[in-house]
């Protein structure tokens, strides 16, 4: 089927560079990868040099310099480039570089078009309201008028104290600001009009425009999302189901991921919660086939303590969490599924070759991040080295790592000291949360630092956080 | 001892004219140095009567033979002439010209700038029994015989602003001004005020200045002379020079030699004739009134007769501007015409007496005489193509414009104003009476209306999560530039001139010259781009009306080589000089826009581009729309089209000048490197200055400046920070901004008379 055989660039490190090299071996799929210095013990180094030898590993100053990546491409023979995520998965001009140089490559995401147009948050925004999708209530363009401006900001606290929010908070922006410039943050109805002219000007004299968004910020509400796969022919697509990312550090970085996203048959819920997680997977649906997706994405969904939900934003890439979604489903009753290993397929020009029919999504599923940082101290990163590190293997667990559990290991403080990601799976939530349990309990691992201070982690966080998972 | 003496002055003669003529084998001169050193081989024994007898002949011979000399003097021979230290001097002038003097701003090396000398002096006459005394201001460039801190004329930017309070004070004290030009060209420094900024706004100052202005031109080197030499009336020494450059510099520009490397002679002397800078080509092509004829091979300091002529000359030329504004002049006019020179000639200057200051009517007339001459010049000197047909339908289209403008502006404007304010008041009182009856039903329909529902309303609701705006399209941000850079279509990696300090990454061409504008996403550097990527990213799409398209580049000293290098030029481009004119919106604002492309030979102004800038000038004046210089990039002046290009400076500020008093607004933006003329004349003028942030600013490039100066500058010397630094320009725009920037400086900056104010 295939004319020649492909060779994948894994422009990426540490344990989705392992997901995707094993996606690339169980396709058949020739591979390269790339490392830092810093990164020299990385499990993906490892697991490179052990199933294609030196010639699958180049070492290069940064995984930033895209001109570099694109140099490693052209001396190996690379033919596609798996971007995973972060670095480049969401930069559309990456993509657009790999697939309209001189010598093109297969990019394994979503067409750079798709990246650039649901990349913008005011673009998917506009696009979610014009097919009647909820979004996050707020303005959808710049708005220059004081009065409606305004008008906007006390609309948004009265949409606040329905939906049963304790703390009410609306957020001027700047519409040509980026970076965190130009964001002000508004409690009161009565102190809005002084902060709206104050960013008014800053954001005339700052970026020459005077626009600005009326957004706000919500608290307590619960984080989902679903998963979607689309082939490259924009026409089929189909859903994995829905996740859980509540659980989240005080930076709003995620912890724990549940697949699915509620589960109202175990946990009464205050509104239809089978409902909503019906209502997200068809709305996300509605936007994929719009614009024609064609890779794995995921559509984030903000659902209100009074179970509504509203379109977020939409990540045009792999996830961290793809594995709780690829753990409880199924193709045909064969599981769990490989989603990585079929974003591969599917970028490479396969058809999808089933239909939503012929997907089942059974039992429940739950993923622990597990990272060397201080929970207690903000979630402050801890630096060290990690001295043992294990668990008991269970066919209910699977964990990724690039940490080795036979060497000690050097934790680089250039990336982020995420450790391992285990994903556990049962036939019900109750029967997934006792062998998280299970498994945190058996987890080994004990490190120093410089100064001969213990290893701190997040285990202790992930148990206590077991219990009350998916209640809303 | 007197015999002694005259052999003296004989053996000065003949060193003076080995200077001049250098070491080319000279018959003339081989014949004088052989007759001379003859009699003082033989000197001694003769007895005094023979001597003196001998000494007489020579001197006949030395006479005889200077006139011959100076029949066959080339333009470089006059170079050297006006450069050699015994050439007169200013100083020389004030002390047989006028009858009193005394120096002003400084003296000798005490002085801000001892290379500009300043001047209050007076011409005394006796006109019947009557004793005049007349006062005018003196200005002009000392080379002090070759005394060092003169700086050979050389004047600095302090200098040059000097000049221009003492020309204020005699615009305060209504005298006239006379102008004495002995300067090989502007000393090239930024400090403040600059170089070329102080050009711009002496030239500024000058072309709206209401007393007469006289000028001499001895020595008149490009920038320099332009400084202080915008006259009424421009008198020119028979061996001066009027160039647009030096012809070293113009030899180092055509031999393409590097810094430090010798010119070739021949070729200096090539370009000295090229240029045609000599008093008669430049009487010939009118940019100057009168050729005042000096004593042969050049007029030293003991030639009293010509200083009586030239203060004869200086008398007549004041008296003739005077009279040319003012009434009751019949007679005295018909007296000072030059039209027959016999009639002239019999005409003691001296015995004429005209009254130098005048009323406030004609001192306006003065300004806008000196206008209408400045702008009659260099017109043979560009092509225009445009057939009969097509300059009739300009002529009246001209008309209609101005008629239009009268109308709309003058006429009706004032009474519109009333009307409008008559308008406003009534529609307020109304809405008084209005509310007044409404009140009570409002009340009652607040009562039916039952409150309280801490429910949000569904419109409410709606008005939150509704798309706002349908018609704007979903795409809110989807931008891409209109205009592509070529370059943006390459495979290749970019390396930002800033990676080694900024640590910026390779960027992919078709991003940065793309999407970024060719602006380095990580420091912000500005890669130079094309204009055309401005027409179609700044203007309003399909906005740009092209205007004087016909008016073409030409090639007015039949430089040789050159005309072969327009067309290249012309044919490489598609443009027909290196000035665009054109109309165009942003967003929906009419303004008009003169742009300097880079391409076509470097940015570079000469006649047609100067006619083709005041013609825009002179249209955004009529349709009262504001005015945008945008120069895409300029190297200075056209050096092929010598005073043709320099004589461009003074008219296009005078035209600026006239445009922005009449109430318009003038922007200026530079691109990529600004340089020389044009920066220190029409485009350093303006009140509102801007550069992209790729843009150099500057006089003279680095290479000039060590050349003329010995000053080693750093390399960001020319940078547009350190432009805005000095005061140069008012502000820097990232090139993703331009747009944005100019709509902005439209609403906001200059200009009471602009149509949509």
């Amino acid at each position: 089927m295939k004319a020649k055989r492909h060779k994948v660039l894994v422009a990426n490190r540490g344990e989705i560079a392992i997901r995707i090299v094993n996606a690339c071996l169980k396709l058949g799929l020739d591979f390269v990868c790339v490392h830092t210095r810093e990164d020299h013990a990385s499990g993906h180094v490892r697991l490179a040099r052990e199933m294609g030898g030196e010639k699958s590993l180049y070492r290069v100053a940064s995984y930033h310099d895209a001109s570099e990546l694109l140099a490693v491409a052209d001396a190996a023979g690379a033919t596609a480039v798996h971007p995973g995520y972060g670095f480049f998965a969401e930069d559309f001009r990456f993509a657009r570089r790999v697939v309209t140089r001189d010598r093109p490559l297969t990019w394994i995401g979503p067409s750079w078009r798709v990246i650039r147009e649901l990349g913008d948050k005011i673009n998917t925004k506009r696009l979610a309201r014009r097919l009647n999708v909820p979004t996050v209530p707020g303005s959808d363009r710049p708005i220059y008028d004081e009065l409606e401006a305004e008008d906007m900001a006390a609309k948004l606290f009265a949409f606040q104290s329905e939906q049963g929010f304790d703390q009410h908070v609306v957020l001027v922006k700047a519409s040509a600001g980026g970076g965190g410039m130009g964001i002000e943050e508004v409690e009161r109805i009565d102190v809005f009009k002084s902060v709206y002219r104050r960013l008014r000007n800053y954001a005339k004299r700052q970026f020459l425009d005077e626009g600005v968004l009326i957004e706000q910020r919500l608290f307590g509400f619960n984080h989902l999302e679903v998963q979607i796969l689309g082939d490259t022919s924009g026409k089929n697509v189909v859903h994995f189901g829905t996740r859980n990312c509540s659980v989240q550090s005080a930076g709003r970085q995620k912890r724990i991921e549940v697949a699915p996203g509620f589960a109202p048959a175990e946990i009464n819920y205050r509104f239809d919660a089978a409902r909503v997680l019906n209502d997200i997977t068809e709305y996300s649906l509605r936007i994929a086939r719009e614009v024609c997706y064609d890779s794995v994405g995921t559509w984030e969904w903000i659902v209100t303590p009074k179970g509504e939900p509203f379109l977020m934003e939409v990540n045009t890439r792999i996830q961290v969490e793809n594995g709780v979604s690829g753990a409880i489903a199924a193709i045909g009753g064969i599981g769990p599924v490989d989603l990585v290993a079929e974003q591969i397929r599917v970028a490479l020009g396969e058809p999808l070759g089933y239909d939503q029919g012929r997907i089942g999504l059974k039992g429940a599923s739950i993923e622990y991040r597990i990272i060397a940082e201080d929970p207690d101290n903000r979630f402050a990163p801890w630096v060290g080295r990690i001295e043992r590190f294990d668990w008991r293997r269970e066919p209910w667990l699977t964990v990724h790592s690039h940490v080795p559990t036979d060497t000690p290991y050097e934790i680089p403080t250039e990336y982020d000291p995420n450790l391992a990601l285990a994903i556990v799976t049962g036939q019900d939530l109750a029967e997934a949360k006792a062998r998280g349990l299970a498994f945190l309990d058996g987890l080994v691992l004990a490190g120093r630092n410089a100064g001969g201070g213990e290893l701190k982690s997040n285990v202790d966080f992930l148990r206590k956080k077991t219990d009350t998972l998916l209640v809303f | 001892m007197e015999i002694e003496k005259q052999i003296q002055r004989l053996q000065d003669r003949l060193s003076y004219i080995r200077d001049i003529f250098g070491p080319k084998d000279n018959p003339n001169r081989q014949l004088l140095e052989a007759r001379l050193g003859e009699f003082l081989a033989r000197g001694n024994g003769l007895s005094l009567a023979e001597q003196v007898r001998q000494v007489t002949q020579l001197e006949d011979l030395f006479r005889f033979l200077e006139k011959k000399l100076d029949a066959e003097l080339t333009p470089m021979d006059r170079v050297r002439i006006v450069r050699h230290p015994q050439r007169m001097c200013l100083k020389d002038i004030l002390e047989n010209v006028y009858d009193n003097y005394s120096e002003i701003g400084g003296q000798d090396e005490y002085s801000i700038d001892p290379s500009m000398l300043i001047a209050r002096a007076y011409i005394s006459r006796r006109v019947g029994k009557k004793v005049h005394n007349q006062p005018v201001m003196v200005i002009g460039q000392e080379k002090g015989h070759g005394q060092e801190f003169r700086n050979g004329g050389s004047v600095k930017p302090w200098g040059n602003d000097k000049a221009l309070k003492y020309m204020r004070v005699a615009q305060t004290e209504n005298i006239p001004i006379h102008a004495f030009i002995f300067t090989p060209g502007a000393y090239p420094v930024e400090d403040y005020p600059g170089a070329a900024q102080q050009i711009a706004r002496n030239l500024y100052e000058m072309a709206g200045l209401t007393v007469p202005i006289v000028a001499v031109f001895s020595e008149g080197g490009s920038g320099g002379a332009e400084a202080i030499g915008l006259a009424d009336y421009r008198l020119m020494l028979s061996h001066g020079y009027y160039s647009v450059i030096s012809p070293e510099g113009a030899a180092a520009i055509e031999g393409k030699t590097r810094q430090g490397q010798r010119v070739a002679p021949e070729l200096i002397e090539a370009c000295a004739r090229q240029l045609k800078m000599t008093a008669a080509d430049n009487k010939a092509m009118g940019y100057v009134d009168q050729v005042i004829q000096e004593p042969p091979l050049g007029a030293r300091p003991d030639d009293y007769e010509f200083f009586k002529l030239l203060r004869g000359e200086l008398i007549r030329a004041t008296n003739q501007v005077i009279l040319s504004v003012r009434g009751l002049k019949f007679f005295r006019a018909m007296a000072l015409s030059r039209k027959s020179k016999a009639a002239a000639a019999a005409v003691d200057p001296e015995s004429v007496f005209v009254r130098w200051s005048i009323g406030s009517g004609p001192r306006e007339l003065l300004a806008w005489r000196r206008w209408i001459k400045f702008r009659g010049l260099a017109q043979a000197a560009y092509l225009d193509r445009r057939t009969t047909a097509q300059k009739i339908f300009s002529i009246g289209q001209d008309l209609a414009w101005s008629l239009n403008s009268f109308f709309r502006y003058e006429f009706l404007g004032k009474h519109r104003k009333k009307l409008e304010r008559f308008v406003e008041e009534m529609e307020a009182e109304a809405r008084v009476v209005k509310d007044k009856v409404a009140a009570p039903v409002v009340k009652i329909g607040r009562r039916l209306g039952v409150g309280g529902n801490s429910q949000l309303a569904e419109a409410e609701r709606d008005s939150l999560t509704k798309l706002s705006n349908p018609e704007a399209g979903t795409c809110l941000t989807d931008e891409s530039w209109a205009y592509l850079s070529p370059r943006a279509r390459t495979d290749r990696a970019v390396t930002c001139p800033n990676a080694a300090t900024h640590g910026c990454l390779d960027l992919w061409a078709p991003d940065l010259f793309g999407d970024f504008a060719g602006v380095c996403s990580h420091c912000g550097h500005h890669f130079p781009m094309e204009y055309e990527w401005y027409l179609y990213n700044v203007f309003d799409q399909a906005s740009i009306h092209e205007f004087n398209r016909e008016i073409e580049a030409g090639n007015p000293l039949s430089y040789p080589g050159f005309d072969q290098k327009l067309a290249e030029a012309k044919e490489k481009t598609g443009l027909k000089s290196a000035c665009m004119t054109f109309e165009a919106r942003i967003n929906g604002l009419n303004l008009v826009v003169a742009l300097l492309a880079a391409p076509f030979r470097g940015g570079t102004v000469g006649a047609a581009e100067g006619e083709k800038f005041i013609r825009a000038v002179e249209r955004a004046k009529k349709k009262h729309y504001p005015l945008l210089a945008y120069v895409h990039g300029t190297a200075g002046i056209r050096i092929q089209e010598g005073v043709n290009g320099v004589i461009q400076m003074p008219r296009c500020t005078m035209a600026v000048r006239n445009y922005i008093e009449a109430g318009g607004l003038y922007l200026v933006l530079y691109d990529t490197n600004s340089y020389a003329g044009p920066v220190a004349s029409f485009l350093g003028c303006s009140p509102y200055q801007f550069a992209i942030r790729s843009a150099n600013i500057g006089f003279a490039g680095p290479g000039v400046i060590k050349e003329t100066t010995g000053i080693d500058i750093p390399p960001d010397y020319h940078l547009a920070h350190q432009a805005l630094t000095r005061g140069h320009i008012q502000g820097i725009w990232d090139r993703r901004e331009a747009r944005k920037n100019i709509y902005q400086a439209l609403l906001t900056m200059g200009g009471r008379n602009l149509y949509y104010r």
